[in-house]
């Protein structure tokens, strides 16, 4: 029996580099990753790529709680990169893994989150190739945080989403319902009774992507992941990159009545509530239908809606039309709406 | 048949004591509300009080004195002697809906309840929160106007607002026994 098997809680010899923790990595952790893992245990990761292009991005989740409704830390912090992957047109391929961990933290959760890691990756496609652990004094973060980092590819003549793409005319697509994500969380902190009727909707959209992409190529123009900041955030930094007008029918946009209820009752607009599943997409408005039915056949954007256009005109604001016609300025979100979300 | 209990939140010394302002509003609620709870008692509903309690470690807990800890055992914890009687059920919760990791559920399924009466502090918070969740698990919800309260009224006009577009029916405290009465007369 190793010295592992007899503790159940993580102590700060876990991560002095000692044979503890070793033992965390090889014995418990890697172990839950299966075929997800292919690191071996050195310096770096040595890995073949075969294409010319490559998409990176890293991202650090510290949602709070750690355990969620219908998911955890874990899960997120590998969505929250592939999807970050995926909507560039790159294929997600291979993540690291940072793990700091308080003292104290119960070796029965982390393998929760070590196994949810493992499952999410599979769904995904990717592999962790690469990982570190870290102990810190109690106090010294909350629990856990995790950081992943993911490399993608870009198969030859693949389309890179990006947007100098979009094009004036475009229709404007969102694959899932607003604000379901920071609703169910805060519900979950805070105990607002909202967390068994809205779930998060954290998920891995690479497979959704590829077989959109698949299909429809060159039409789609630009995606993105609407984490931070959600929607209104993402259409405000797009319309002014690309320096056009961006106008929505707020009646279009997809939220759940429970999230409106929630957001009302906060105070909070569901427009600028962070999502884990859930993009925005512009297309040439040729495909709209035939794109909107491909995207109901999948099961993590069966919800998706035609929300609005992108203007022709100069003036780079995000407007929105009430049902009756009225419009109004959309604004940037200043500061943060919700913390600590993922 | 319907069948009510009447729900109270956070009717606890720290709540109610919390600063002057707090103190003047539930001066203001509190000898309407255990007038109600006494008489709507004599009819037979059952009066439930959801009790904050949280933990020794809960950062509201670090630094403050007794009477303002929710904590169990404190004296900012205990439920306010004008509104509690022995006959009353007690169901200590850790955060503002009543329904969030509690027994209140069974408790009202235990007695077959079909409506809740959703009374006490804050409007915008608490009442509002479990009045939300109450509605999610099929009660009918009755609010009674000044049978909430919150440091600011402005509040719970709002919050009473919400409600009765999204999960409960608006009544005051005098029409809510009437109403009770006649339906238990039926």
């Amino acid at each position: 029996m190793n010295a592992q098997s007899k503790l159940t809680k993580i102590i700060l010899d876990h991560g002095t580099g000692g044979l503890l923790s070793q033992e965390l990595v090889s014995s418990f952790i890697t172990p839950i990753f299966k075929e997800t893992y292919l690191g071996k245990m050195e310096d770096s990761a040595i890995l073949n790529i075969d294409a010319k292009t490559i998409a990176m991005t890293t991202d650090s989740f510290v949602i709070d709680p750690i355990f969620f409704g219908n998911g955890n830390i874990g899960k997120v912090s590998v969505c929250g990169t592939v999807n970050d992957l995926a909507v560039s047109g790159a294929k997600p391929l291979y993540l690291t893994l940072a793990i700091v961990i308080e003292e104290g933290f119960l070796l029965d959760d982390l393998k929760k989150i070590v196994t949810s890691i493992a499952e999410t990756a599979r769904e995904a496609g990717v592999f962790i190739v690469a990982g570190d652990t870290k102990v810190v004094r109690k106090g010294e973060v909350d629990k856990i945080f995790i950081n992943t980092s993911g490399v993608g590819v870009f198969e030859e003549n693949a389309t890179k989403f990006t947007m100098s793409s979009i094009k004036e005319g475009d229709d404007i697509i969102v694959t899932g319902q607003l604000g379901n994500h920071s609703i169910h969380i805060l519900s979950m902190r805070e105990g607002l009774g909202y967390e068994s009727r809205v779930l998060s909707d954290c998920a891995p959209l690479n497979n959704m992507i590829v077989n959109i992409v698949e299909k429809f190529n060159s039409s789609i123009h630009y995606m993105r992941d609407l984490t931070r900041g959600g929607l209104g955030s993402a259409l405000n930094e797009i319309s002014e990159a690309i320096h056009k007008g961006i106008e929505v029918k707020l009646k279009d946009i997809p939220i759940q009545h429970e999230t409106k209820m929630a957001a009302d009752m906060l105070g909070v607009n569901p427009m600028y509530l962070a999502n884990e599943g859930n993009l925005v997409i512009f297309c040439e408005p040729n495909i709209t239908n035939e794109f909107l039915s491909e995207l109901q056949k999948d099961k993590y954007s069966k919800n998706v809606k035609v929300i609005g256009k992108v203007k022709v005109t100069t003036e780079n604001k995000v407007i929105g039309l009430d049902a009756q016609g009225n419009s109004s300025i959309i604004e940037h979100l200043y500061g943060q709406e919700l913390p600590r979300l993922c | 048949m319907r069948k009510f209990a009447i729900l109270t939140n956070d009717l606890q010394f720290a709540a109610a004591n919390k600063h002057e302002e707090r103190k003047e509003q539930v001066a203001k609620f509190l000898p309407k509300q255990s007038e109600f709870l006494k008489k709507m008692r004599e009819i037979g509903t059952q009066v439930i009080h959801l009790q904050l309690i949280v933990s020794e470690d809960d950062p509201r807990s670090q630094g403050i004195p007794n009477e303002q800890k929710f904590t169990k055992g404190s004296k900012g914890a205990q439920l306010l002697d004008e509104v509690l009687d022995k006959k009353d059920i007690v169901v200590e919760k850790p955060k503002d809906s009543g329904f969030f990791n509690t027994t209140l559920d069974d408790e009202l399924k235990k007695l077959e309840i079909t409506d809740v009466i959703i009374t006490g502090m804050q409007t915008q918070i608490c009442v509002q929160t479990t009045a939300a969740d109450a509605y999610f698990r099929g009660y009918k919800v009755l609010v009674p106007s000044d049978g909430v309260v919150s440091t600011r009224p402005e509040d719970t006009k709002k919050a009473l607002e919400w409600m009765a577009g999204y999960c409960a029916k608006i009544m005051t405290l005098d029409e809510l026994y009437t109403f009770v009465k006649e339906e238990l007369r039926k």
